[in-house]
Order: structure tokens, then C-alpha cells, then sequence
């Protein structure tokens, strides 16, 4: 089970630590808010979960979507929640009073993927439409229309100061937008095969975590060329969201279509551990932004939401 | 000066006007220090500060007691605070974050301009220059003011008892001044009308040293760069002048104290005049020396490169950009309505205009795709390139293709925290918790008429609890409005 990479220091093994059912249909997403007191789930079952980190049970259910929901986004403050929703639209809720406040409104086909700038003042989505929509949270409006892509938009992420987007999409392309302008800044793969199925930001914004069809691998986006590749696990169907561990040792946390959670020591991209429990392809993973806490969501063989700890 | 206009091409300056923002009838603006937010005064006693991010409104600071046109806005280092001076003679000074009124004072005459002291990250001290007599320095807490020395002469050395009110005798005429604090506020630069810059200790109300601007005309404006380098001066002869601050940025005054105990100069006017040239020196004029216009509202680009100026003749709205060696480089030309001020955003080459009509104008630099951006393996070349090929480049079985190996060594440590400090912002210490953005609340959705029903409350805890949520269109309860910190009405900006 455990390769460890790093002989300075032993390597303390997640193990599971609660399974959370609440979801009638297959999980999509699970993500923590930033103050890491609370983390959410999305579901196809048309709602999301909200959930106390600290006593890992649930607080409240948002429901209001007509359609299944694939990804959820959190303020910067903990106190907004916006999701993506194959309804074609997207919904902002208030986490503290469990409402809906605002529905976004635009997109002409599913809304895959959604995210807040640092300063949450705007929204990114990308849809099946083929476009990036940059919307301003106060109004709701549309600022940017961006037809960012030939193929449905599988991945939108700000970057640390909010001024630049990444998307990722089916055609195969990876891209950079100015977020003030929506103008395109750089292209990172053109190939048509594999589709990028993720992408994402490190946490100081200088480097991308990409994902396509058939690997995961880490750019560094000023250069165009990839640094690190992490392998082993499947990836070659679902839009699987990886993500970075950083509370204690550095670790890239994928999940993967055999039913288990991969991670890997980041700089020596070996992998240190396998979590096994799933009974369906885990789709989406989040770590706590402080404790050593992954928490991950399955298909609908399984619709459960997993607590891991690290002991 | 007929300098040629040097290629618009180069520079990081605007050229075209990209948004207007519209809310009322706005008079005067401030960029916070990052410029992410705009604050703009206005014609009836409201200051609207806007997200520059997303050209909508923030917050509105109203206060029912001020009803009168706003004449200027200031923002605090950190954008904590905010003063307003007002055409009914009072200054009032906001808390941001908190939408309160903190103090407010009433002047014996109307402040044209009101700078808060920049030292410190709440202040209360304020420099405020009057319609028509000497700037003053006010205390927002306390409501007292000390009135400034505005020229030598009357009082021979130079210090001026600060119980008396120069306006009350009748024995100063009408004399408009210019003033502004230096970069950390421990010294005052006054302009009078005699054309004289003087270098104030405003703490103990003492002229420390003169320097005389060539021509003698009346001072106007005055405003320092960014970085505290250079000082821009303003006067009616027509021309902008640049002084290059010799004085350390820091501990200014003490330097000063320290020249004026060594100098050996005699006493009074010639040696103010010696303190003087070693505090300021000359280094550039601007003029339009073909249509002798008069300058409105000059100031500095963020990162003191260039220098802006308006035109202050009625009916058309121009912004001369000027670069520091002195070269007009572009003259931007708005719609026929006059200017009335004109700020440079700190970060970005982005000029924000006030047209007499009210509207803000939004000067960007007209944006054209760059087509590297398309391909991974585009470059951009400066000029051509004459291109040498390999010796296999045309075999059918070239003998690197078979060598594909990458260049990239996949051991290296990446660093995927670390963050360099930003050094447009040299001086911050962040742990004053700068003001950057102001929490963007989502304005709810007005209520459809048909299928409105209310969601039972949820408790956090209670983990059985399901809302049934509101239908589509509704998302009003009562509960939601206490969230909500910006009134109802939704800001509009124009596109």
C-alpha cells in the first residue's frame, strides 16, 4: 500500500475515518470552505450538503436546482456558496442562513464548473455552451463572455490575485485568460487527444495542475513546459478533480476511476499511498485548508462522501 | 516646448477611453492605494466608492447632515478611511468598512481640498487648503485647527503664533494656497500666491525653508509622486513644474533640523531660501507653449514615469501625458464636456477622468490579441529572423527525430507556496490588514409574482433539518436583508 518516498521522515498513512451517506444519487464534488469549519457535497440528486468539519455531521441541505449539480465553489469568507448545475444555471446561496440568494443566469447548456475569485467579487463557470462566463456577484450580471473553447469547459480556477483564469476543456486545450479583459494570454496544450479534464492553480499561482485523459501533470505555465508527471492511477472518462495537500508534507491527491484515492509525494512523484473503500469512481477530492483532513466523493454506485485522517 | 511626440507605440500609458461609470453627478476621485476601489464625490454631499474590478458599486457613504457638493475625497494609507470636504464648509471623515460617520467638523470656510495625514493607518489629522486663505492643519478628533504660515514677510522669522486666526483681523487678502503633506506626513509643502513653495514643520507651526518658483505666479496645485520623489507643482504662469525631493524619505524633518544647525548661513530669509535648495530641486517644466492652456488637475502615474496634466480650457476635455524626461507623448481627447479632475490608477496604465457633466471616464490601453497566445509553441519575434535549418531538417528519417528526450530535469524541487513580495508596493507591512476589497454581498433576486412561498428556517446543528428552498425567481426573506450592507438600488455602469 505505502511507497515511502521521503526517508527523513516516516510517512503517517491516511486511514478512514467516517463514511457520510446523505445523497441519493452519485456525489460530484466535495469541497471545504476556507476557513476549513465546514466543506460541502454536490450531488446529482439536484442538492448540496453542508456539513460541520468538526463533528462530521450534516448542518443543512440547499435545494432549489432543477438538475443534477456538478461542481460548488466557497467564498473567500466562508459565507457564499455557488453551484454549477446542469439546469443551465448557477445558484449562489448563503451558507449561514441556508438560502438561495441569486441565480445566475446565461449559460445556453450545462454548467460544469464554477469558481470564486480570492476577492469574491466574481464568479468564473465553464459550460457546455463552449463558454467561460466571468460574472459580477453583487449584480449577477455577465462582465465577460468568453468563447474560450471548440468543446464542452471542463475546468475554470483563479489564480492568487484573482487576475488570471485557466480553463481546461474536451477539446484538448488548456488555456489562460485575463481575468479583467477576458482576453486569451497563453495556450498551453493544443493537442486534440487526450481532453484536459482539470485544471487548477498552485497555491502561489505559478504553476497549473493539469489533468487529461490518460495522466496528471504539472506545468509550470510561464515556461509552457511540464515539470512533474503522477501516474498510476485511471483516469480515462470522468472529469476527476485532483488537488494539492500542503499541511504537512507536499502531496498532489488525485481520485481515480479504480475506486481509489492516489497520493503522491510531489516533488519525487512517487506514489505514497493508496486509499481503497470506494465502491465507484472517486470523483472529486478536497483537503482541509490547515488539519491533515481528505475528504472525498463517489459515483452513483456508492454516493458516499468519505472522511480521512491522518493518524 | 515643441518636443516630437515619441512613438505611442512604446509606453504603458492609455489611449482610448474603454467605460464610463455613471452614478449621479460625480465632482472628484480617489484611487485607494491598490486601486481596486474608486471613491467619487458628489454633487449632493454622497461619496460612491466603486469596485474598480467590477465597475458596480460598493457602498455609498450618505450622511443626511451634508447635502452640499463634495470637493474633494482622500483616502487613508490603507484604505481604512475616508475624509470629504464639502462646498457647506465641513469635512467629514468616514470609517469604510463600517459605513459610520466617525467625526465631523465645520471650517470657517470651504475647504477646497482635504489630504488625511498618510503616516499612519488611522488618522485623524487632516491638511486642509481653503478657498481663500492659508491651509490649515485639523484635528478630526478634537476640531481644532492651526493655521499655517503662508508666507514670510509679516512675521520676519518666519513663525507664526498659532492662536491667530489670520482670517478674523481682515488683514490677509485673498490669497489661494496650495499645499499637500510629503510621503510620511512629518513635513507640510505650501505654495503661495507669491509663487514662494515653502517646506513646513506643521507640528510646531515653523517654515523650515523656501524655494522660489521661477515666475513668481500664483501656486494652484501641488501633489508628490508615489514614491515620494518628486513634487509636482502647478502655477498660474501656465506651466507644471517637477521638483526632485533631495531630502530622505524617511526622517525628513530630522535631516532638515540637522542642515539647519549646520548650515552657516546668516539668519532669516537667505537661509530658508539655502535649507531650501537643499530640499527641492528643479528638474523639469511643462508648457503647451502653442496654446498657452492652463493645467487642471496634474499628477503622476503610479509609477512616477508620467505625468499627467488637463486641460482647463471650458468645452473640451483633454489629458496631456507627458513621459519624466519631458517628451509630450500622447493627447487624449474625450467628448466636449470640460474636465474636472483626473486620477492615474496606482498599478495599472489606466487614467480615470471627470467630465463637468458628472460622468467618470475610464482610459484604458486599447487591447489587441496577441496571436502567440493561440498556439503553445508560437514565439513572438521583434523583427526578422533569419532562420538556419538543421542539417536533416528535409530527410525522410531525420536522426533527432529518433533522440526525443526532454530538456527538463524532473528531479528539481518546485516551490508551490512561496510568494515574492510585490514591489510596486515596497513599503507595506501587511499586518496592518490593508483594505483592498470591500465584501461583495449578492443583491437578492426580485420575487417573481407567481410561485413565491417562504423556506422554513434552518438551524446550524441540527442536522435533520432540510430548507425547502424558495422557487426559482424568489430569494427574498426577511432574514436575508440584514445581510445586506449596500442599499437596494443596484449601481448602473454604463458600458
Amino acid at each position: 500500500m505505502a511507497n515511502n518516498g521521503n526517508p527523513t521522515q516516516a510517512y503517517r498513512p491516511y486511514s478512514l475515518k467516517k463514511i457520510l451517506t446523505n445523497h441519493t444519487r452519485a456525489v460530484s464534488c466535495v469541497k471545504f470552505s476556507k476557513n476549513g469549519k465546514l466543506f460541502a457535497s454536490a450531488s446529482l440528486d439536484k442538492t448540496l450538503s453542508v456539513w460541520s468539519s468538526e463533528t462530521l455531521t450534516k448542518l443543512f441541505s440547499l435545494t432549489g436546482h432543477s438538475d443534477g449539480i456538478s461542481d460548488l465553489a466557497w467564498s473567500s469568507d466562508s459565507t457564499y456558496i455557488c453551484s454549477a448545475s446542469d439546469d443551465r444555471t448557477l445558484r449562489i446561496w448563503d451558507a449561514r442562513s441556508a438560502e438561495c440568494v441569486k441565480t445566475l443566469k446565461g449559460h445556453s447548456d450545462i454548467v460544469f464548473c464554477v469558481n470564486f475569485n480570492p476577492q469574491s467579487n466574481l464568479i468564473v463557470s465553464g459550460s457546455f455552451d463552449d463558454t467561460v462566463r466571468i460574472w459580477d456577484v453583487k449584480t449577477g450580471k455577465s462582465l465577460h463572455i468568453i468563447r474560450a473553447h471548440a468543446m464542452p469547459v471542463t475546468s475554470v480556477h483563479f489564480n492568487r490575485d484573482g487576475s488570471l483564469i485557466v480553463s481546461g476543456s474536451h477539446d484538448g486545450s488548456c488555456k489562460i485568460w485575463d481575468a479583467s479583459t477576458g482576453a486569451l494570454l497563453k495556450t498551453l496544450i493544443d493537442d486534440k487527444v487526450p481532453a484536459v479534464s482539470f485544471a487548477k492553480f498552485s497555491p502561489n499561482g505559478k504553476f497549473i495542475l493539469v489533468a487529461t485523459l490518460d495522466n496528471t501533470l504539472l506545468w509550470n505555465y510561464s515556461t509552457g513546459k511540464f515539470l512533474k508527471i503522477y501516474s498510476g492511477h485511471k483516469n480515462r472518462v470522468y472529469c476527476i478533480a485532483s488537488t494539492f495537500s500542503v499541511t504537512s508534507e507536499k502531496y498532489i491527491v488525485s481520485g481515480s476511476e479504480d475506486h481509489c484515492i492516489y497520493l503522491w509525494d510531489l516533488q519525487g512523484k512517487n506514489l505514497v499511498q493508496k486509499l481503497d473503500g470506494h465502491t465507484d469512481t472517486v470523483v472529486s477530492v478536497t483537503c482541509h485548508p490547515t488539519e491533515n483532513m481528505i475528504v472525498s466523493a463517489a459515483l452513483d454506485n456508492d454516493r458516499s462522501v468519505r472522511v480521512w485522517v491522518q493518524h | 516646448m515643441n518636443a516630437p511626440i515619441i512613438d505611442p507605440l512604446q509606453g504603458d500609458f492609455p489611449e482610448v477611453i474603454e467605460e464610463y461609470l455613471e452614478h449621479g453627478v460625480m465632482k472628484c476621485i480617489a484611487f485607494n492605494r491598490r486601486g481596486t476601489l474608486l471613491a467619487a464625490g458628489c454633487s449632493d454631499g454622497s461619496c460612491v466608492i466603486w469596485d474598480f474590478e467590477t465597475r458596480g458599486i460598493a457602498k455609498e457613504l450618505r450622511d443626511k447632515d451634508c447635502v452640499a457638493a463634495i470637493t474633494s475625497v482622500c483616502w487613508s494609507k490603507y484604505g481604512h478611511r475616508i475624509l470629504v470636504s464639502s462646498a457647506d464648509k465641513s469635512l467629514t471623515l468616514w470609517d469604510v468598512v463600517k459605513e459610520e460617520r466617525i467625526a465631523r467638523t465645520t471650517l470657517p470656510q470651504t475647504p477646497l481640498q482635504a489630504r488625511l495625514h498618510p503616516g499612519s493607518s488611522t488618522p485623524s489629522i487632516c491638511l486642509a487648503c481653503p478657498f481663500s486663505s492659508a491651509p490649515m492643519i485639523v484635528d478630526m478628533n478634537t476640531g481644532n485647527t492651526t493655521v499655517l504660515p503662508v508666507s514670510i514677510s509679516d512675521t520676519g522669522n518666519g513663525v507664526v503664533p498659532p492662536s491667530r486666526n489670520r482670517f478674523s483681523d481682515g488683514s490677509a487678502p485673498f490669497s489661494p494656497t496650495a499645499a499637500c503633506f510629503n510621503k510620511y506626513g512629518d513635513l507640510v509643502y505650501v505654495g503661495n500666491s507669491k509663487g514662494e513653495l515653502l517646506i513646513v514643520d506643521h507640528k510646531n507651526v515653523l517654515i523650515c525653508g523656501i524655494v522660489p518658483v521661477p515666475g513668481n505666479a500664483v501656486i494652484k496645485n501641488m501633489v508628490f509622486s508615489r514614491n515620494g520623489q518628486y513634487l509636482l507643482t502647478n502655477s498660474n504662469d501656465r506651466t507644471i513644474r517637477i521638483y526632485e525631493n533631495l531630502l530622505p524619505l524617511k526622517g525628513g524633518l530630522k535631516f532638515l533640523e540637522e542642515s539647519n544647525h549646520a548650515g552657516d548661513e546668516q539668519d532669516g530669509f537667505e537661509k530658508l531660501k539655502a535649507v531650501g535648495s537643499r530640499c527641492l530641486a528643479l528638474f523639469r517644466e511643462f508648457q503647451d507653449s502653442i496654446t498657452k492652456v492652463h493645467w487642471k488637475a496634474p499628477c503622476f502615474s503610479g509609477d512616477g514615469e508620467w505625468v499627467i496634466g488637463g486641460s482647463a480650457s471650458k468645452g473640451e476635455h483633454k489629458i496631456y501625458i507627458w513621459d519624466k524626461a519631458g517628451h509630450l507623448v500622447k493627447i487624449l481627447e474625450g467628448p466636449k464636456e470640460a474636465l474636472i479632475d483626473l486620477a492615474w490608477h496606482p498599478v495599472h496604465p489606466i487614467v480615470v477622468s471627470v467630465s463637468l457633466t458628472g460622468l467618470v471616464y475610464i482610459w484604458a490601453k486599447d487591447y489587441t490579441e496577441n496571436w502567440s497566445a493561440f498556439a503553445p509553441d508560437f514565439k513572438e519575434l521583434e523583427e526578422n529572423e533569419e532562420y538556419v535549418e538543421r542539417e536533416d531538417e528535409f530527410d525522410l528519417m531525420p536522426e533527432t527525430e529518433k533522440v526525443k528526450e526532454s530538456d527538463v530535469d524532473e528531479d528539481e524541487e518546485i516551490d508551490i507556496m512561496g510568494v515574492e513580495k510585490d514591489s510596486a508596493f515596497s513599503d507595506s507591512d501587511m499586518s496592518q490588514g490593508e483594505i483592498c476589497f470591500l465584501p461583495a454581498d449578492p443583491s437578492p433576486d426580485v420575487p417573481e409574482p407567481q410561485d413565491k412561498f417562504v423556506g422554513s428556517n434552518s438551524k446550524q446543528g441540527d442536522s435533520n433539518q432540510s430548507v425547502s428552498a424558495l422557487s426559482e425567481e424568489a430569494g427574498q426573506s426577511g432574514r436575508l436583508t440584514s445581510h445586506i450592507s449596500t442599499p437596494l438600488e443596484v449601481g448602473v455602469s454604463a458600458i
